[in-house]
């Protein structure tokens, strides 16, 4: 693993590992947690932009992928949230 | 044959779909979050209009709360508190006055104390406090998230307090249908009128009940939870319950089962599709893996990670909230 997919990594499991201990404390403000779990998946989409960036294969079709997955975890969080 | 090219099209890539199996297109995905958010509006829709099919299931007493309450006591080495129909009355009328003022907190708009309704109700305190609760789904599930919070905890594991009285109640606060329990403790240094149900069905007890008007000096303990405000004492009663309720209302219990249990469903839609989408993340990914090929698309794992996150984030989410 390169040096620098070694760092993406970190920080992805940075911003997963934040977001999720952050939702966690806000434990018992439903909607407090619905803006953090919103915060994170823009993160996460922001990770991938700059993720393929980096790595020399960025393209629409690829930001389009991660807004998508990114939308499809927020309305289940929502879902879940009911 | 024709079905297996189907599924094979649809979950595997390969040439044909452009090495991404076609599950993942975007035009797929996209399809994904409008039948999610489908789903979702359709549950808040037929929550709203047929509860008692698609709804919470609930199942809060009076008696589980006052078991519960008294466990956790009896693990600090604390005498159970007994339950004093006073205190559940003025427990009722705050919960009333919440529904019926549409508020969540311990002073009412109006700037009513949870000591005028115990007053109101007839109990003479010396130390008294307040717990709230709202929309969890059992009674163990209340006196958890009251342990599992330093401030409420601090009211069940009080020793100076001798009784306790509960409500439980559903009803719309905020637009929004409501499990609402209400706990009030509160030691008494003189008998009172009231004979708690829990000694009206055991041995007499050892200083009989007087009706006289107790003449005591009133010594507000502000607890944690409440005000710092001593409170007057005040002699108007709180609102009857049954004012805004009606007179054959129960606040002893709400035990709703519906046909479709709202969290169970929404966990195992949320399961489903999740384990489904890492499914297919995890095949395209060991496919592309294996035949080396090169393609533009997003990172396979991060999205497993990710999805698997915001899974673990949404299932522990805690509808109920305390006050």
């Amino acid at each position: 693993m390169k040096q620098q997919d070694l760092l993406n990594a970190i920080i992805l499991i940075c911003i997963l590992g934040g977001g999720l201990f952050t939702f966690w404390t806000a434990s018992g403000n439903i909607p407090l947690q619905l803006v953090i779990g919103g915060i994170t998946t823009v993160a996460y989409v922001v990770w991938g932009i700059v993720h393929h960036i980096l790595s020399g294969d960025f393209h629409r079709k690829v930001v389009i992928e991660y807004v998508l997955v990114g939308l499809i975890a927020l309305v289940l969080l929502a879902t879940l949230a009911v | 044959m024709r079905l297996f090219r189907l599924l094979h099209h649809w979950l595997v890539p390969h040439e044909a779909n452009n090495h991404r199996a076609k599950a993942l297109h975007h035009e797929a995905l996209f399809a994904y979050v409008l039948l999610l958010a489908v789903f979702n509006l359709g549950i808040r829709y037929f929550h709203g209009k047929m509860p008692d099919v698609l709804g919470y299931a609930t199942d809060i007493r009076v008696e589980q709360l006052v078991a519960a309450t008294n466990a956790k006591r009896a693990e600090y080495g604390l005498s159970p508190v007994s339950l004093n129909g006073a205190l559940s009355a003025a427990a009722a009328a705050k919960a009333a006055d919440m529904f019926a003022n549409n508020y969540w907190a311990h002073n009412s708009p109006g700037g009513k104390t949870p000591w005028d309704f115990i007053i109101g109700a007839g109990y003479r305190y010396t130390l008294a406090g307040e717990n709230l609760a709202k929309n969890f789904q059992t009674s163990d599930g209340v006196v958890e998230a009251w342990m599992n919070s330093e401030t409420h905890r601090a009211n069940i594991v009080k020793g100076g307090y001798k009784e306790v009285g509960f409500a439980v109640v559903n009803g719309v606060l905020n637009g929004e249908e409501t499990t609402l329990v209400v706990q009030m403790f509160g030691t008494t240094s003189a008998p009172i009128a009231q004979i708690p149900k829990a000694e009206a069905a055991g041995p007499a007890p050892t200083v009989a009940p007087t009706t006289a008007p107790v003449v005591e000096e009133v010594v507000p303990e502000p607890v944690a939870l409440v005000p710092a405000e001593p409170a007057a004492v005040n002699t108007t009663p709180a609102p009857a319950p049954a004012a805004n309720f009606g007179s054959g209302f129960s606040f002893e219990r709400v035990v709703s089962v519906p046909k479709i249990n709202i969290s169970t469903l929404t966990s195992n839609v949320a399961l489903v599709v999740v384990g489904l989408l890492i499914g297919l993340l995890a095949v395209d990914a060991f496919v592309i893996r294996k035949k080396r090929v090169v393609r533009l698309a997003g990172h396979n794992i991060a999205h497993i990670l990710f999805l698997i996150t915001m899974v673990i984030s949404g299932l522990g989410i805690v509808r109920g909230s305390l006050l």
